[in-house]
């Protein structure tokens, strides 16, 4: 009986070897399915992008939409204000306002203070942080501390001259 | 360096004997047949159950406004939410088919004389919480047939002496099977689980006290056990590999054979569907329900055709071991049995009809009646058997119980 | 022998109920993109002004592939991610019909007979001997006979039958967004699971036979 089982055993070890493998790669592809259940769903991912129609909104004003469940500032800058924007290259974190739009009269940011994640709000030119008093210009640019960046450009890009979507950036 | 580690939490907890006393190297009837890979099935489909219901728990909702829309969020928008669902769906169906394949080889071979007598009770236990936990969770969808079957089991409990009305209402912690009800099912329906797997732990602590019963019926010689490794591990891991199969079709190809279509309507306190039923496990019980024409001694006879088998090795007096195997009028029995079983199942689904009522209350009666008729059957059928001879080391077994209970006897 | 005879009598019975329900139309829903365009088209067309389907989005249809372009004009000013709701409340449903008409999203597996049902439904109306309409699936419907199949002449059946076709093909889908992929991955599944067990055999009949 032992000897049969050695005169076998190469045989045997690569079959049992051959199963495990195998078995091992379903219980690994059936892992999938249940990691993936937890990614964001289809009705979440949708959320990805926000179709934004911007009529509506006059020169100089501002409208907060949510995108991926934070705010997103649209300013329709006036020519003064562009200009102003366009002068300085901001404070601490120093960028061309022509890096942060793809069109000077719309300006695009998140709205989330670059510090602790408080909504800033519009006061005046540019935007003040309560939390932490951060202030912002016209174009997002940190001007005060303690918030240590400009305010966030999403992706976005326009679809047609007075639509834009949120979340691709072409 | 495993070795070492090993050594380590030996000296601490007996790890390798463990597992060398209970797993690898645990003593296995060599004879056993495929019928005995149920309880290993069983197993696997409950810890399949827990992990898919983990998941899903993660998206579904219990609340009466938003349930049965997160059951179509599962369904739709959650990465194999449909997977998720229709595995544990078909899982509660192949959970009982499995069990009751287990019943079935249990009854058959006889396996739950003694001393298995508390292994077939800890496995009646573990049936009875697989119905209350199968019944919970089918209310959860929120559907016309989840609501209607709650609806009509928990009125079951109008059957309890004086305060009927008082307990369902308890149960249901609402007039109607609400808001409440849903929120209460759902946390038991999370909590039972966990203790069936406790129950499970009891059950296999008596199954390894007093070993595998097997086909002979005859308590085997050492030298015709085998370890349980590599022989049964195996076998079992064969035998999934062909459950999974079975499961697999309904999965992806039939899930929606077991779904009743009413279960996609959502729950309408205000319309009973035409025709309500419960899911296919329990349609025997239903139909004893049905056959009597008494509100309490519906309920009553219900309660007691699932209770009854653990009376089996009280009813079965007959000293020759093996069951089915070595008693033919047993195994006429038995199939007869089975046959009922299949009748009363036709008779809960089908809408009461004179016709279907009287089939019914004459299976119920076959049902009661052949446990009922068990000890004078297979007393009567154990002498008729011993006078026409028996393979002789049946008789020996016989011989050897009957020495052992007059030497009891003379100490008493 | 007596319970064996109870089987037989109780499948007789199983028979002979089934067939006295009215004998369903079978119809063969279609898959292609082609079908469930124009599926959608007419449920738009014929059921959308009083019957929802809330839980299907216009970007649904856009990611099952109907033209984008179709389903801009469907939504008007509605976001992409707006469900499908019927043009007409439901309490105002309820006044004209006296009932509220059903969510279409689930129906092809709601009903027993499902996508047959439906489709049986659909064409099932007929003008009865009192000029009234009626339907021989579903007698107390409160639905008008929306294709006109009891009062369309004889050359335009097959043309209505049709448009039932796609409609039905559509709900299905819209009932189970995932089937196809599900019975895709299904035969993947039984094809390993098929080897799998093949070789679990083997390795079990190899272990076994050390036993003599």
């Amino acid at each position: 009986m032992e000897n049969e089982a050695l005169s076998n055993s190469d045989r045997r070890d690569f079959l049992v070897k051959l199963t495990s493998v195998v078995g091992g790669a379903g219980v690994a592809a059936t892992c999938v399915p249940f990691v993936a259940s937890m990614n964001p769903s289809s009705d979440v991912l949708a959320k990805a992008e926000t179709e934004v129609d911007l009529t509506g909104i006059p020169p100089g004003g501002l409208r907060t939409v949510a995108w991926q469940g934070k705010p997103v500032f649209i300013l329709r800058r006036t020519p003064d204000e562009i200009k102003e924007a366009q002068a300085s290259n901001g404070g601490f974190d120093p960028q061309p306002d022509s890096q942060r739009v793809k069109n000077p009269e719309w300006l695009v940011v998140i709205g989330v203070c670059t510090h602790m994640g408080c909504v800033p709000n519009k006061e005046g030119p540019g935007w003040t942080c309560h939390c932490h008093g951060s202030q912002y210009d016209d174009s997002g640019r940190v001007t005060r501390g303690p918030a240590p960046k400009n305010l966030e450009v999403p992706p976005y890009h326009f679809v047609s001259e007075n639509k834009i979507v949120i979340g691709k950036a072409a | 360096m495993k070795s070492k580690i090993i050594n380590w939490i030996d000296q601490r907890f007996p790890l390798t004997s463990f597992v060398e006393h209970d797993l690898t190297g645990y003593p296995t009837p060599r004879n056993l047949s495929y019928w005995w890979n149920f309880g290993f099935l069983a197993g696997f489909v409950l810890v399949l159950q827990v992990v898919t219901g983990i998941f899903l728990a993660m998206h579904y909702k219990a609340d009466v406004s938003l349930s049965f829309d997160s059951i179509q969020h599962i369904m739709r928008d959650v990465n194999y939410g449909w997977l998720l669902r229709y595995m544990h769906a078909m899982g509660a169906s192949a959970f009982f088919f499995v069990i009751f394949v287990h019943m079935a080889r249990t009854l058959y071979y006889g396996s739950y004389r003694a001393p298995r007598e508390l292994l077939w009770w800890t496995g009646q236990g573990l049936l009875l919480l697989l119905m209350a936990t199968a019944f919970m969770g089918y209310l959860l969808p929120w559907g016309q047939m989840s609501f209607w079957g709650a609806t009509v089991i928990t009125n079951l409990f109008r059957a309890t002496p004086f305060f009927g009305d008082q307990v369902v209402i308890w149960l249901r912690g609402d007039f109607t099977v609400g808001d409440a009800t849903l929120s209460r099912f759902f946390s038991l329906h999370y909590l039972f689980p966990f203790i069936i797997i406790g129950a499970v732990i009891v059950h296999l602590v008596a199954l390894h006290t007093v070993k595998s019963s097997n086909p002979s019926g005859i308590d085997l010689a050492a030298k015709d056990n085998i370890p349980f490794h590599p022989y049964f591990t195996i076998k079992d891991l064969y035998g999934l590999g062909l459950f999974l199969m079975l499961y697999s079709v309904f999965v992806f190809f039939i899930p929606d054979s077991l779904i009743e279509p009413a279960n996609n309507i959502p729950a309408n306190p205000m319309m009973t569907p035409n025709h309500i039923v419960p899911e296919w496990y329990f349609l025997p019980f239903y139909a004893i329900l049905r056959s009597v024409p008494n509100m309490v001694g519906g309920v009553v006879a219900m309660g007691v055709s699932v209770i009854i088998f653990a009376f089996m090795p009280y009813l079965d007096r007959s000293r020759i071991p093996g069951g089915a195997r070595y008693r033919p009028i047993y195994r006429i029995q038995f199939y007869l049995f089975m046959a009922d079983m299949l009748v009363l199942g036709f008779v809960g689904y089908y809408p009461p009809t004179n016709q279907s009522i009287l089939i019914g209350q004459i299976a119920t009666l076959c049902y009661f009646g052949s446990f009922i008729l068990v000890p004078f059957i297979s007393k009567v059928e154990e002498r008729w058997l011993i006078k026409r001879g028996l393979p002789p080391e049946v008789m020996a077994l016989i011989e050897s119980e009957k020495h052992e209970k007059s030497n009891k006897g003379d100490k008493l | 022998m007596k319970k064996l005879m109870m089987i037989l009598a109780s499948c007789l019975i199983a028979t002979s109920v089934m067939a006295s329900e009215a004998e369903l139309k079978t119809v063969k829903v279609g898959h292609d993109v082609q079908t469930l365009e124009r599926g959608v088209d007419a449920v738009m067309t014929n059921c959308h002004s009083c019957h929802s389907l809330k839980y299907i989005t216009y970007r649904d249809l856009v990611v099952a592939g109907v033209d984008a372009k179709k389903v801009d004009a469907w939504r008007g000013d509605q976001p992409l991610s707006a469900p499908l709701l019927s043009q007409m409340s439901a309490a105002d449903a309820a006044q004209a019909f006296g009932i509220a008409p059903p969510d279409l999203s689930l129906m092809a597996k709601a009903r027993e007979g499902g996508a047959n049902y439906v489709y049986s439904y659909l064409l099932g109306y007929y003008t009865g001997p009192d000029g009234v309409t009626g339907n021989h699936y579903y007698p107390p419907t409160k639905m008008p006979d929306i294709l006109g199949v009891s009062t369309a002449p004889q050359d335009q059946q097959a043309k209505i039958q049709d448009t039932a076709h796609d409609i039905v093909s559509f709900l299905s889908w819209a009932s189970d967004p995932h089937a196809d992929e599900r019975i895709r991955l299904g035969y993947y599944v039984m094809a390993y699971l098929v080897v799998l067990t093949t070789l679990l055999y083997l390795v079990k009949k190899r272990v076994w036979s050390k036993l003599k």
